[in-house]
């Protein structure tokens, strides 16, 4: 496999005892680009993002990243996923450290960098996502967007090739959406590779380069996100993009 | 405040009743110990002055192996049972079931008859351990069960995403457990484990049976020798003064712990 691509998932399985959830997926995403995932709930969007990098393993068939198979055995996994970041739903911070030292911890104990040099590297990401003044304050004492905020600072502080984005928005308030969003827009146009599931249709209009719709452990439809929306081929496209684009 | 619905004039009333009821108590007390002959018998028996003033500072002498028997315990125990519990719920499955056996299997025998395998077994294979470190060893493969399923109750407690995020940033299985897992998990194993120190201090007393002189030996002892029970209300004594403030402890520190969530 050549390093062309960012990603390249080939024939990927992945079943859940006798359920199968992926049932061959194949895919490439090339450096700098934002592919948006759509679908609905149980279609398998976040195991395949969970394939990405690890999380999940694969039943059958191959996930490389940068040209790296990193389904097969003996492979460093965590090497691997320094270079894949990945923010969740629900954001997942660490509650018992501050979120300066939320984005130092794997930067100062995975990379072995200095603790003066991971914390002002920290402060750069966090007055980039816009939360440099919270750096002492625990995440308990942050509304949602911030939290979420703070965990791309987080992924972003080891420096990774790609940037997995799994339903980032889905917790949040309507009101702190757009703040969480225009961080990964910025992020986008600096030309970061991004996986974005989301429900966010104005966002996979705006930034996403190509869409995938997910149904049922398969892509389905793939291609420019407005030519998906506005002309969708499949029966069950077609009656997923009416439901949601009826709800914007 | 309004308690289930009780107003002020009723909370008065149950006052004085309360009051009354327990002077009442006291002064019963008071005659039955002093004016009548089976109550004076039992002042005689369990509280003799004299018996107490000659024989509580060899019985209050042994609190000092009582507490370092306890704490030396401890320190070994909060290791084995963290390991334990790491390997209870580690991901290799012959690891995990013996741990789950062993922790089974010392939680349905009574400590009594460890302390009598590890002491008079080692013996007999010809290893002549004193009677503290005995204690020591049978202490810890017990109370190391307990706290081993404490352990991992905390450490399961915290949710799965705490670990995904952990190991999405490149840290390994025991880089997250360390910083992140652990962590939070302590926080919530410190009222039970200190509730499980408060006993183990208690279950000191058992290694008595094999002669160590902590408080309840010299107490049991004292009580042979004056034919008295008042030094065993003495080691009782010895026991409450470091337990109750331990107790106190614990409740404030849980409080104060529920209150930052
Ligand atoms: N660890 C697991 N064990 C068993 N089944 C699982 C597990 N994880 C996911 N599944 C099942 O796999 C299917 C696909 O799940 P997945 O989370 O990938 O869907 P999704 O497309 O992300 O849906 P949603 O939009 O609700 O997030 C679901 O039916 C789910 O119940
Ligand atoms: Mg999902």
């Amino acid at each position: 496999m050549s390093g062309e691509y960012m990603v390249e998932i080939v024939d990927l399985h992945k079943r859940f005892g006798f359920h199968e959830v992926l049932k061959g997926v194949n895919l490439k995403v090339k450096p700098s680009e934002v592919l948006v995932v759509v679908g609905p709930s149980g279609s398998g969007k976040s195991t395949m993002l969970r394939c990405v990098n690890g999380l999940e393993h694969a039943t059958s068939g191959h996930v490389f990243i940068e040209g790296v198979d990193i389904t097969q055995h003996g492979i460093d996994i965590n090497a691997m996923r320094q270079k894949v970041g990945i923010v969740f739903q629900s954001f997942n911070l660490f509650p018992h450290l501050t979120v300066l030292r939320n984005v130092t911890l794997a930067p100062v104990k995975v990379k072995k960098m200095d603790a003066a040099e991971a914390e002002e590297k920290a402060l750069r990401l966090l007055e980039r996502v816009g939360l440099k003044e919270k750096a002492e304050a625990y995440p308990a004492h942050l509304s949602g967007g911030q939290q979420q905020r703070v965990a791309i600072a987080r992924a972003l502080a080891m420096d990774p090739d790609l940037m997995l984005f799994d339903e980032v928005t889905s917790a949040l308030d309507p009101e702190l959406v757009k703040e969480v969003l225009d961080v990964m827009k910025d992020l986008a146009r600096e030309g970061m590779t991004m996986m974005v599931v989301t429900h966010e249709m104005g966002f996979a209009k705006e930034v996403g380069d190509r869409l995938i719709f997910m149904d049922d452990g398969v892509i389905v439809e793939e291609g420019p996100p407005e030519d998906i929306f506005t002309n969708p081929r499949s029966p069950r496209a077609i009656d997923f993009f009416s439901k949601i684009l009826s709800h914007l | 405040m309004e308690v289930m619905g009780i107003n002020g004039k009723t909370r008065i009333a149950l006052w004085v009743i309360g009051i009354v009821a327990a002077a009442a108590l006291v002064a019963f007390l008071a005659v039955f110990f002093t004016r009548f002959e089976a109550g004076k018998k039992f002042v005689d028996e369990f509280f003799n002055w004299r018996v107490f003033e000659k024989t509580m500072p060899y019985v209050a002498r042994g609190l000092w192996v009582t507490v370092k028997l306890a704490v030396i315990s401890e320190v070994c125990i909060l290791a084995a049972g963290l390991m334990v519990a790491m390997v209870r719920i580690s991901k290799v499955k012959p690891f995990r079931f013996l741990a789950a056996v062993y922790i089974d299997v010392i939680r349905g025998m009574p400590l009594l008859l460890q302390i009598f395998i590890v002491y008079f077994g080692l013996a007999y294979m010809g290893l002549n351990l004193s009677q503290f470190v005995a204690g020591v060893i049978a202490l810890t493969i017990c109370y190391a069960a307990y706290e081993a399923e404490i352990f991992r109750a905390g450490i399961e407690s915290i949710h799965k995403g705490q670990m995904e995020a952990a190991r999405s940033l490149g840290m390994g299985y025991l880089k997250a457990m360390r910083y992140v897992i652990l962590p939070q998990a302590i926080r919530n194993v410190i009222p039970p484990l200190s509730n499980e120190f408060i006993a183990l201090l208690k279950d000191t007393a058992l290694v008595a049976t094999i002669g160590l002189a902590e408080v309840f030996f010299r107490g049991r002892e004292m009580m042979g020798k004056y034919a008295s029970v008042t030094p065993l209300m003495g080691a009782a004594l010895c026991y409450l003064i470091i337990t109750l403030p331990l107790m106190r402890l614990v409740q404030y520190m849980t409080t104060r712990l529920s209150m930052k969530d």
